[in-house]
C-alpha cells in the first residue's frame, strides 16, 4: 500500500491542473460570448441611428451613477433574486417551472387580500402579508403540482398556461370591492386598484448615501444563502438532486416523487409569491405605489426565471446575476433620453441571456463528447 | 501461420477458392488514449464459419463495426475480393456483400414480418414478392417463419430469424453475427447454428460469429481469431484446439476457477462433481412473493401470478430467456413496480410495493440489470452514490457531514477495490465494472436480508465477474437470501443452489442445482409446460 501514496498525489496534482484548465476554458468562453453580445448590441444601437457610447452612459447613469439609482437597482434586484431562488429549487428536482409571473401575481393578490382582511398592528401585518404572499404563490404552483403528479400533465405547460389565468384572476379580483378593489373613496380616478398599504404596513426602508431600498434586499440575500446551504448540504437537498437527475434511482432509494416533487414545485411558487408580496410591501422602483394594480408583476417573474437560467441553477450565483438584470431594468428608463428606444435594453437583456447560455452549452457538448469518447474507448 | 497453411489445415470438406473473400490488414482504431483495435488482421474465407472470440472490451465489436462501416479505422486496409476499398457506412458494406445481424434487434414491433423485411426498400412495394422471398429463404436455410405474423407476438428467437432474413435477402457473401445466442434458448441456439452451417456449406458464404462463449465457438466454427485488449493474440483451427487452450489464450492466463469458466460459457454441465447437494431447507423463507400480478401502462402482463420463496443463505437462480418477466421481477423488488395484487413479504412482514424505497427499507438490496436506469446517478459523485439509499448514515440533524461522507466513501472504495480518482469523482468517470462495484458496495453496506442480483456480471470482464460472483457467494454464506436473475444459464448453474425458471412472466418450474436436468431446463425456458 505504501507505493500507492505517490501516484495518488500525482493524480491529485493532475486533477488540480485539469480543473484550472477547465476554469480558464470557462472564463474565455464567457468573455468571448459577452463581448459578442455587447458588440451586437452596439451595432444595433448604431444601426438605429443612436450613439452607443451615450447609451452605455445612460445605462450606467440609470442603474448606479445618478443619485439614488443604485438603491433603486437593489430594490429591483430583490424580487428577481427571490423568484430565481424558487426556480432553482424546482429545477433541482428536475421540474421546469416557468409560471413565476403568475405565481408572483397571485402572491401579491393574496398578500393584498389577507393583509387587509387580517389587519393587526403594522409590524405583525407585514409578516402576515409576506406569509400569505408565499402561500398564494405556493397554491398557484400547487395546481400545476397536482396536475403533474396526479394526472401526469407536464408542469412546463401547466405553469405557463396558469400565468394567463393568474393575470385574469387578479384583474377580476380588482373589480370587486369584496375581493381586492379599494373602496370608492380611495380609488381616485382609477377603477382597478387595491387599497394602498398604510405607512406602518410597509417594509422598512434603509437609506444609505441617498439611496433607499426596502429591507427585502437583505431578506432575499439571506434566503439565497439558506437555499444554497440546504441544496448543497441537507439530506433534503440531496434527495431533491437525486430526484432531478435520476427519478428511478430516487424511487428505489425511498424518495417519493409526489412528495418531493410537489414540495419543490410549490416552494418555487412560494418564492415567487413572496417576491410579489415583497414588491407590494416594499414599493419603490416601478412596483407601484404600495397597491395592487393590473399588470403589477411587471415581468419580474419572467426576468427572475432568466436569472436562474443564467446562474445555471446555483443559488449564490443568482445574486450577481439578479443585480445585472436589475441594473439593465433601472438603466433602461434613462436610455430613452438618448433618443434611442428604451426597449433596446430588452434586446440587450435578451442578447446577454443568450450570451451567458452559450458557454454552458458549449461545455456541455464538449463534456459529452469527451465522456462518450472515454466510454467508447472502454467498451 | 500463413494463409496457405491455414487453407490446408482448414476444414477441407468445404470447397472454397484459395483467396480470402475479405481481408483486413493492420486495422487500428483509437478512442482517445485507448486502442480498441491495434494492428488487427483478419481473413475471411468462403465456406467457413469464422469465430471471433474475446472478453468484453477486447475489441471484437469495434473490429466488426469497421467491417460494417459504422467505424472508420485510423489506419489499415480492407480488401474485398482482391480489391482494396473503403467502407464508409453500412450501405457501402451492403454493396460489397457484407451484412450484419446485430445483438440488439431493430424491428418495428407493431408491423408484420414481411413489412419489417421490406422496410427501407425503395420504389413500388410488392407484398407477395416479399412474402415469397421470405418463404424461399426460410426453406433454404431452415428459417421458417410466418410472413404475416406480427413481430410483437414473436419470441426473441423468431425475431432473430426476421433479422437474419432481412440480412439474407440482400444475398450477402459475408454475414456477421454479434453475440447471437444471448437472447436464445439452448434449443434455439442449436437451430441457429444449423442454419449457419447451411449458409456456408451450400453457398460458399462466409460467416463471422462474434462471441465470448467458448463452447459455442468450439462447436460451431472452422477457425478462430482470439482478441485481447485490442490485439489479435491467437489464430487457431477449431479442430485442433480445446476449451482450456482457448480460455487461456483469451484471458491471458490459466483459467481455473469455476466462476471464470462459467463466465466464458464453458462448464461441464453434466458433471456436477463439486456441487454439494444442499440439505433440505428447513428454515423459514426470508423473502416470500405470493401470487404477484403486475401490468404495464398498456395493460400488458409484466408479472403473471408469480410465487417465489428465498431462504436465508440460499442462492436461488432465476433462469430464463430475456424478456420473460425478469426485469419486472427485479423492478418489483426495487420498489419500481407496484403490484396489481399479490404480496411481497420479508421475514413474514408484508412490504408495500407502491411506497418508494419500501423494499430497500425492508432489507432488500438490489443490483439492477441496468445500473444507469435505477442503480446510480451518473452526475453525482462516487461518495454520494454510495449513500443514495441511506444518507442518514453520514448526516446529523438532516445535514450531511461531508467529512463523514468522505470517510465512509473512502472505506467503501478500499473495501470493494473501486477504481476511481477519489470519493468525489463523478460516477460517470468510472468504468462499468467499477460503477457496478459502487452499486454492490452500497447495497451490501446496509447488511441486507435479501440481495437481488439481476444480470450482475453482464458486460464485465472475467476478473470483474469473478469478483462479483465471489461477493454474491460470500453474501449467501453470511446468511443473506440471494436471488440471482440471469439469462446466462452457465452463470446460474455455477452459482445457484436452487434454480427456478421464468417463462411467460411467471415461474414455470423449479429444480435443485444438484439434480439439474438440462434438457428439462431448456424445455422450460422455451415455454414448454412443466
Amino acid at each position: 500500500m505504501t507505493t500507492v501514496a505517490k501516484p495518488a498525489t500525482d493524480e491529485k496534482r493532475a486533477s488540480r491542473a485539469r480543473q484550472s484548465a477547465r476554469l480558464a476554458e470557462w472564463l474565455v468562453l464567457y468573455l468571448l460570448s459577452i463581448l459578442g453580445a455587447i458588440l451586437i448590441s452596439a451595432l444595433l444601437v448604431t444601426a438605429t441611428g443612436g450613439d452607443w457610447q451615450s447609451v452605455v452612459g445612460a445605462l450606467f447613469d440609470g442603474s448606479v451613477r445618478n443619485p439614488g439609482r443604485w438603491g433603486a437597482t437593489l430594490g429591483a434586484a430583490a424580487p428577481l433574486l427571490l423568484v430565481a431562488l424558487g426556480t432553482v429549487i424546482s429545477a433541482r428536482a428536475g421540474l421546469v417551472n416557468i409560471g413565476q409571473e403568475g405565481q408572483l401575481a397571485i402572491g401579491a393578490a393574496f398578500a393584498t387580500y389577507f393583509g387587509f382582511l387580517i389587519g393587526g398592528p403594522g409590524s405583525v401585518n407585514i409578516v402576515v402579508l409576506l406569509a400569505f404572499g408565499a402561500v398564494g404563490g405556493a397554491l398557484w404552483a400547487g395546481v400545476a403540482a397536482l396536475l403533474r403528479f396526479w394526472r401526469g400533465v407536464p408542469e412546463v405547460l401547466s405553469t405557463l398556461l396558469l400565468v394567463a389565468v393568474a393575470g385574469q384572476a387578479v384583474a377580476y379580483g380588482l373589480r370587486w370591492q369584496g375581493l381586492l378593489l379599494a373602496p370608492a373613496a380611495d380609488r381616485g380616478n382609477r377603477n382597478q386598484v387595491s387599497e394602498q398599504l398604510g405607512t406602518d404596513r410597509r417594509l422598512p426602508v434603509q437609506t444609505i448615501f441617498g439611496n433607499s431600498y426596502p429591507i427585502s434586499v437583505y431578506l432575499s440575500v439571506l434566503a439565497a444563502v439558506i437555499v444554497a446551504f440546504l441544496l448543497a448540504r441537507s439530506i433534503w437537498g440531496f434527495r431533491l438532486k437525486m430526484l432531478g437527475r435520476n427519478p428511478r434511482a430516487a424511487q428505489h432509494s425511498g424518495v417519493s416523487q409526489n412528495r418531493y416533487g410537489s414540495a419543490a414545485l410549490m416552494l418555487g411558487g412560494a418564492f415567487a409569491g413572496l417576491a410579489g408580496a415583497a414588491m407590494l410591501a416594499g414599493g419603490g422602483f416601478a412596483f407601484g405605489n404600495f397597491q395592487l394594480v393590473p399588470g403589477f408583476s411587471a415581468n419580474i417573474g419572467w426576468t427572475g426565471l432568466l436569472v436562474a437560467l443564467v446562474a445555471r441553477e446555483r443559488a449564490l450565483i443568482c445574486i450577481p446575476v439578479a443585480l445585472v438584470f436589475a441594473a439593465l431594468r433601472t438603466g433602461s428608463g434613462f436610455v430613452s433620453s438618448t433618443g434611442v428606444e428604451g426597449r433596446i435594453t430588452d434586446v440587450i437583456q435578451g442578447l446577454l441571456v443568450l450570451a451567458l447560455l452559450v458557454p454552458p452549452a458549449v461545455m456541455f457538448v464538449r463534456d459529452r463528447r469527451r465522456a462518450r469518447a472515454a466510454t467508447t474507448a472502454r467498451t | 501461420m500463413t494463409d496457405n497453411e491455414q487453407l490446408l489445415t482448414g476444414a477441407g470438406e468445404w470447397e472454397f477458392s484459395p483467396a480470402p473473400l475479405v481481408e483486413l490488414r493492420g486495422i487500428c482504431k483509437n478512442f482517445g488514449a485507448v486502442a480498441a483495435c491495434d494492428d488487427v488482421d483478419l481473413s475471411l474465407y468462403p465456406g467457413q464459419i469464422h469465430g471471433v472470440l474475446g472478453e468484453n472490451g477486447a475489441g471484437k465489436s469495434t473490429l466488426m463495426k469497421v467491417l460494417i462501416g459504422l467505424v472508420l479505422p485510423d489506419s489499415g486496409t480492407i480488401t474485398i475480393n482482391g480489391e482494396t476499398c473503403t467502407i464508409h457506412d453500412p450501405l457501402d458494406a451492403a454493396a460489397h456483400g457484407i451484412g450484419m445481424v446485430h445483438q440488439h434487434f431493430s424491428l418495428v414491433e407493431p408491423l408484420t414480418v414481411w413489412e419489417n423485411v421490406a422496410l427501407g426498400d425503395g420504389g413500388k412495394l410488392d407484398p407477395d414478392a416479399v412474402r415469397n422471398r421470405i418463404g424461399e429463404l426460410g426453406d433454404a436455410y431452415g428459417l421458417i417463419i410466418d410472413p404475416d405474423a406480427r413481430v410483437a407476438d414473436l419470441t426473441a428467437g423468431l425475431r432473430q430469424r426476421v433479422e437474419i432474413i432481412k440480412c439474407l435477402r440482400r444475398d450477402p457473401t459475408v454475414l456477421i453475427f454479434d453475440e447471437p445466442t444471448s437472447v436464445l434458448t439452448p434449443d434455439e441456439s442449436q437451430q441457429l447454428f444449423k442454419s449457419l452451417r447451411t449458409m456456408v456449406a451450400s453457398e460458399g458464404k462466409s460467416v463471422v460469429l462474434v462471441s465470448h462463449k467458448l463452447d459455442e465457438v468450439l462447436r460451431t466454427t472452422d477457425d478462430i481469431t482470439i482478441m485481447r485488449q485490442g490485439r489479435v493474440v491467437d489464430r487457431m483451427d477449431t479442430s485442433e484446439t480445446t476449451a482450456p487452450e482457448l480460455a487461456r489464450s483469451m484471458v491471458g492466463r490459466e483459467v481455473s476457477l469455476r466462476a471464470e469458466r462459467a463466465a466464458l460459457g464453458h462448464i461441464e454441465l453434466d458433471v456436477a462433481t463439486d456441487v454439494v447437494a444442499q440439505p433440505t431447507v428447513t428454515t423459514e423463507p426470508v423473502l416470500t412473493i405470493t401470487n404477484a400480478n403486475a401490468s404495464g401502462p398498456g395493460g400488458q402482463r409484466l408479472l403473471d401470478d408469480l410465487t417465489l420463496e428465498v431462504h436465508p443463505g440460499e442462492i436461488v437462480g432465476v433462469a430464463g430467456v430475456e424478456g420473460n418477466g425478469q426485469r419486472p421481477l427485479a423492478d418489483l423488488l426495487s420498489s419500481l413496480l407496484p403490484l396489481d395484487n399479490g404480496t411481497v413479504a420479508v421475514n413474514g412482514n408484508a412490504v408495500s410495493s407502491s411506497a418508494p424505497g419500501a423494499m430497500s427499507r425492508a432489507g432488500i438490496g438490489v443490483i439492477p440489470e441496468d445500473r444507469h436506469d435505477s442503480g446510480v446517478v451518473l452526475e453525482m459523485t462516487v461518495a454520494e452514490n454510495l449513500v443514495l439509499v441511506d444518507p442518514q448514515r453520514v448526516a446529523k440533524h438532516g445535514v450531511i457531514d461531508h467529512k463523514k461522507l468522505t470517510r465512509f466513501a473512502e472505506e467503501m472504495i478500499q473495501e470493494f477495490s473501486i477504481q476511481c480518482s477519489g470519493p468525489h469523482a463523478p460516477l460517470w468517470s468510472l468504468s462499468g465494472g467499477n460503477q457496478q462495484r459502487v452499486v454492490l458496495a452500497r447495497e451490501l453496506a446496509d447488511h441486507p436480508k435479501v440481495l437481488v442480483a439481476a444480470q450482475p456480471t453482464r458486460g464485465l470482464d472475467v476478473g470483474a465477474i469473478e469478483y462479483m460472483t465471489d461477493r454474491i457467494r460470500e453474501a449467501a454464506a453470511s446468511g443473506v437470501a440471494v436471488l440471482l436473475i440471469s439469462s446466462e444459464l452457465e452463470e446460474i448453474l455455477d452459482v445457484a443452489d436452487r434454480i427456478v425458471v421464468m417463462s411467460g412472466h411467471r415461474i414455470v418450474g423449479e429444480m435443485p442445482r444438484a439434480g439439474v436436468d438440462l434438457e428439462h431446463l431448456g424445455l422450460l425456458m422455451g415455454g414448454a409446460n412443466a
